[in-house]
């Protein structure tokens, strides 16, 4: 309720992202053909699909990993869509992606730190791990372990915790919660509403774990062959019974 | 006696393989970085001889004046063919970034031959020697060795301690997380061809320190060869691991030629290659990855 007023009243301010009729993918094959989608400031967001629909290109495309071929990307209103990936993680935009893709022979401190690069993040590297350790405290007991030496669940810690080392304002996700057993699902998903509560992080993640995606989720959106298939409050999406079934298979 | 000479050896050996560690540590941070074999690696070490001995031949200057100087032709040419050539070719498949270092490195022959001429070159440079127990050693090479181990330090302190080196190491663990990161992976490109191939020139200068006659614009592809035998015997892509590797590789090469000789009818110094792959494929057997490589 309080949600959807503030939504109102912002307007077109509250707007974090927006992307706009993108297309791309690997050449020569496209594989994103007119997306739209639109992630509002604080909000949890999730683009849910099949495998093969085109969710963590999209995700790259975003970050700028893939090139986009045709249509915009705004970032609070500003045109992103050429920005080369360091500049867009300069002003904010940062992706767990897939597989992690924490650095093997680093330390989990030098894991994180790595997230604090660049100069602005350095700066507030304190602040930083405080956060990272009040929202992950096994990782404080990790720090000068290997990070090829943790669990699946401890690597997807630090792998969010080093995103978190960036002061993002909107974070996107790639399958989270791939390979983790159930606690340590539900822990990072926790970890992302009270990323969104506790410092107003935007959040837009990609999932196949749709149950506990819609509990999450402000909006939803799902995506089939590289477009939008449908969208809304995950009410909505749930008392969407045929699309459910044709894209989701729940 | 036999002691004696092993021990000569083997303290040529260890300078030796010091120099070639030294020179493989461009290669393997090229590698490292950029998963691009420098096929035209051998060339730029021979541009390093050919700075050397103009500095010292035309110039009459000390040598030492030439390793300053190698490194910046190097990284100016570094950055130049990145610019023109490595850079656009990261995304390409692995052979066209081969081939292309196959052409610089004939293009720096070809022009070398052109400025120099084809014949072999060499020249004299003598600071006197030292006489240990069992072997004598010009200074030079005892600078040659002195400037490898320091070169090695300021490489090792450069990745560990700045900010540039350790986006850099970044990047060599894995090019996306340091993209999440917000480092900008196309300047650490750029940056670790242009050293990489500085500091293999200036390599080049060492290696003249050791032995300064026989330069030839052709004379790299020896030197390419047993950089890659080092690069994998230290550990693909891990520059300290280059450096041990090529001490391992001189101390056996050198090792292996004093016991060699010792049986009667065979000819030890090709045979010296043998023992020294042979070592490699043990060491492999046992540590697949290398040395100091990461799998
Ligand atoms: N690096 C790549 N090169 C070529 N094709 C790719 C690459 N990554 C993904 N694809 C193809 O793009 C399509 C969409 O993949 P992806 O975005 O990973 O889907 P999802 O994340 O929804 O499972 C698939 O057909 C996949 O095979
Ligand atoms: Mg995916």
């Amino acid at each position: 309720m309080i949600r959807g007023l503030l939504r109102f009243t912002l307007g077109r301010e509250s707007e974090m992202l927006k992307v706009d009729n993108l297309e791309s993918g690997y050449r020569p094959m496209q594989v994103l053909w007119g997306l739209n989608l639109e992630v509002k400031k604080g909000s949890i967001t999730s683009l849910l699909g099949p495998n093969g629909a085109g969710k963590s290109t999209t995700l790259k495309t975003v970050f700028g990993s893939v090139l986009p071929w045709n249509g915009k990307i705004l970032y609070e209103g500003m045109d992103i869509t050429e920005l080369p990936t360091h500049s867009k993680v300069e002003k904010g935009i940062v992706l767990v992606p897939e597989g992690r893709h924490l650095f093997p022979n680093m330390t989990v401190k030098e894991n994180l730190i790595m997230g604090a690069y660049s100069e602005e993040a350095a700066k507030r590297q304190v602040e930083s791990f405080e956060l990272v350790y009040s929202l992950f405290p096994v990782l404080k007991e990790r720090t000068k372990q290997r990070a090829s030496s943790l669990s699946g669940g401890e690597q997807q810690m630090v792998a969010i915790g080093r995103a978190l080392m960036v002061r993002p304002k909107i974070m996107m996700l790639d399958e989270p919660s791939q390979g983790l057993a159930p606690r340590l699902v539900i822990q990072v998903f926790e970890a992302i509403e009270r990323m969104r509560g506790e410092i107003g992080l935007s959040v837009l993640f990609v999932e196949q774990n749709v149950e506990t995606s819609l509990d999450i989720s402000d909006y939803v959106y799902i995506m089939h062959e590289g477009s939008i298939k449908a969208e809304g409050t995950p009410k909505e999406i749930r008392a969407l019974t045929d699309i459910r079934e044709a894209y989701l298979g729940v | 006696m036999l002691l004696q000479q092993l021990s000569g050896n083997l303290t040529q050996g260890l300078i030796l393989g010091a120099i070639y560690g030294m020179a493989t540590m461009g290669l393997n941070l090229i590698f490292g970085v950029m998963k691009i074999v420098n096929v035209g690696h051998g060339a730029f070490i021979m541009l390093g001889t050919f700075v050397s001995f103009a500095i010292f031949t035309y110039l009459g200057l000390t040598p030492i004046v030439a390793i300053p100087l190698a490194f910046i032709v190097g990284f100016a040419l570094g950055s130049l063919f990145f610019y023109f050539i490595i850079g656009k070719l990261t995304n390409a498949p692995e052979l066209n970034s081969l081939l292309a270092t196959f052409a610089i490195g004939m293009l720096i022959e070809e022009v070398t031959k052109f400025i120099f001429g084809s014949e072999w070159r060499g020249f004299t440079w003598d600071v006197g020697r030292v006489t240990l127990p069992f072997t004598v050693l010009p200074i030079t090479k005892i600078y040659a060795f002195i400037i490898s181990i320091l070169v090695v330090i300021a490489l090792y302190l450069w990745l560990r301690m700045t900010r540039s080196g350790t986006a850099l190491r970044a990047v060599v663990e894995d090019k996306e997380g340091a993209r999440v990161c917000g480092i900008n992976v196309d300047r650490m490109y750029a940056l670790s061809f242009s050293i990489g191939i500085g500091l293999t020139v200036m390599s080049g200068v060492i290696l003249t320190f050791f032995i300064s006659v026989g330069l030839n614009p052709y004379m790299g592809g020896a030197y390419t060869l047993r950089a890659f035998v080092i690069a994998v015997l230290g550990g693909l892509g891990s520059p300290l691991g280059a450096f041990f590797g090529g001490v391992i590789f001189g101390l056996v090469e050198n090792g292996s030629y004093t016991l060699l000789s010792l049986i009667p009818g065979i000819e030890p110094f090709s045979l010296t290659r043998f023992v020294t792959f042979f070592i490699l494929l043990i060491i492999l057997l046992v540590r697949p990855t290398g040395l100091l490589g990461v799998k």
